[in-house]
């Protein structure tokens, strides 16, 4: 299995069932577990690329990054740029942020039924059975927000807390998930992509948004999935969209 | 001396809650406001002459020599960023800063030798 494209979704029969059926038309089918999500290392905001415990190869996926945003609490943006520091890679903003935010397109990948993924279009793979455009997004709340968390640009998919953070685990949160700026139902969302990546979704309703309880006093990272319609027929069947939400709760006093 | 001409307010009330209590002592040494950052304080005081940021790291001071420091004064959409400069010790001070009431103060300091930047933000009330 192509180690940039290791997690497919799918368990084995589902994905002969969905070849049988996809043999008449491609289907929509979410490929893709891992994601991007800021945390700190070492003090500094680091920016990671993996799925649960995995905290894999950023360094060499960065050339992929294609947008690293800051932002103060008035959503001004504060110039920021990813930088290579050892194994991993870190956020330099000029001034201290209260947002952040990274894009990171992840290519075209196709497969005939429950072959390999591999990153080639359907044109390059004309008897592919399923094909999708990949793009990561994350956003991290690092300082307290004034006001609540706008979309961002450049977040086709974005998750957006609807309400206060609670500073105490185990209380709810309703989080809206948007798509190109508005509410989208049919998002999938987990609560944990780090420690409970294999959590069932639950799937955001008619406007848009899900109620989750805080997971974590501590680092937290909300995921969603959306499979939006392609926009090159010709190259690929459908994009699916990976983004993240990361905050954190302070823990007691030692 | 006059009292603090402006008070200080951690943010903990106003949605998330910053990283705020961690390492070491969490106490303000000079009469301003801390923030922490894990295990790093942060003490902002505003004075007569300009703003004071003093910083210690798991109870030890950060020698301000090997450290550059920013503020950064948000207010009504506009933000001014302002370079601090190393005093004696552990402080770094602005001459002639105001942090007027309702802005929101973030302490950026970029160590000189690693290049490692991290920080902390303030709320004015």
């Amino acid at each position: 299995m192509n180690s940039r494209f290791r997690s497919p979704r799918i368990s084995l029969p589902r994905a002969v069932a969905l070849a049988g059926a996809m043999a008449v038309s491609l289907t929509a089918v979410t490929a893709e577990a891992h994601g991007i999500w800021f945390a700190q290392r070492a003090k500094q905001l680091a920016l990671i690329y993996g799925v649960g415990a995995d905290d894999l190869d950023m360094v060499k996926r960065l050339p992929m990054v294609e947008k690293i945003e800051a932002y103060d609490a008035d959503y001004q943006p504060i110039k920021a740029a990813a930088r290579v520091a050892g194994a991993i890679v870190v956020i330099d903003s000029d001034a201290q942020p209260t947002v952040v935010a990274a894009v990171m397109p992840y290519g075209i990948w196709s497969r005939a039924g429950t072959d390999e993924w591999e990153r080639k279009t359907l044109q390059e793979m004309p008897n592919a059975t399923a094909s999708t455009r990949n793009t990561k997004y994350a956003v991290s709340i690092v300082g307290p927000l004034s006001k609540p968390l706008a979309p961002l640009p450049g977040q086709v998919v974005q998750i957006i807390p609807a309400g206060p953070i609670p500073t105490m685990l185990g209380a709810a949160l309703k989080y809206v998930v948007l798509y190109n700026g508005k509410p989208v139902a049919g998002a999938k969302v987990i609560n944990d992509m780090v420690n409970d990546p294999d959590a069932r979704p639950e799937v955001t309703g008619a406007d848009g948004t899900v109620t989750l309880p805080v997971r974590n006093q501590g680092l937290n990272v909300i995921r969603a999935e959306y499979i939006g319609p392609t926009d090159q027929p010709k190259l690929y069947s459908q994009v699916e969209h990976t983004a993240t939400l990361a905050f954190t709760l302070a823990h007691a006093p030692e | 001396m006059k009292k603090l001409a402006t008070t200080l307010c951690a943010f903990a009330a106003l949605g998330l809650s910053a990283p705020v209590l961690a390492h070491g002592s969490t106490k303000p040494q000079h009469g301003g406001v801390v923030q922490m950052n894990g295990e790093t304080l942060f003490e902002l005081v505003a004075q007569p002459g300009g703003v004071s940021l003093y910083m210690i790291d798991e109870d030890e001071p950060v020698n301000a020599a090997g450290m550059t420091a920013k503020l950064s004064v948000s207010t009504g959409g506009k933000r001014a960023d302002v370079a601090m400069t190393p005093m004696k010790g552990n402080q770094f001070f602005a001459k002639g800063l105001k942090l007027p009431k309702g802005a929101n103060v973030g302490v950026q300091v970029t160590s000189k030798a690693s290049g490692a930047r991290y920080g902390a933000t303030f709320a004015i009330k």
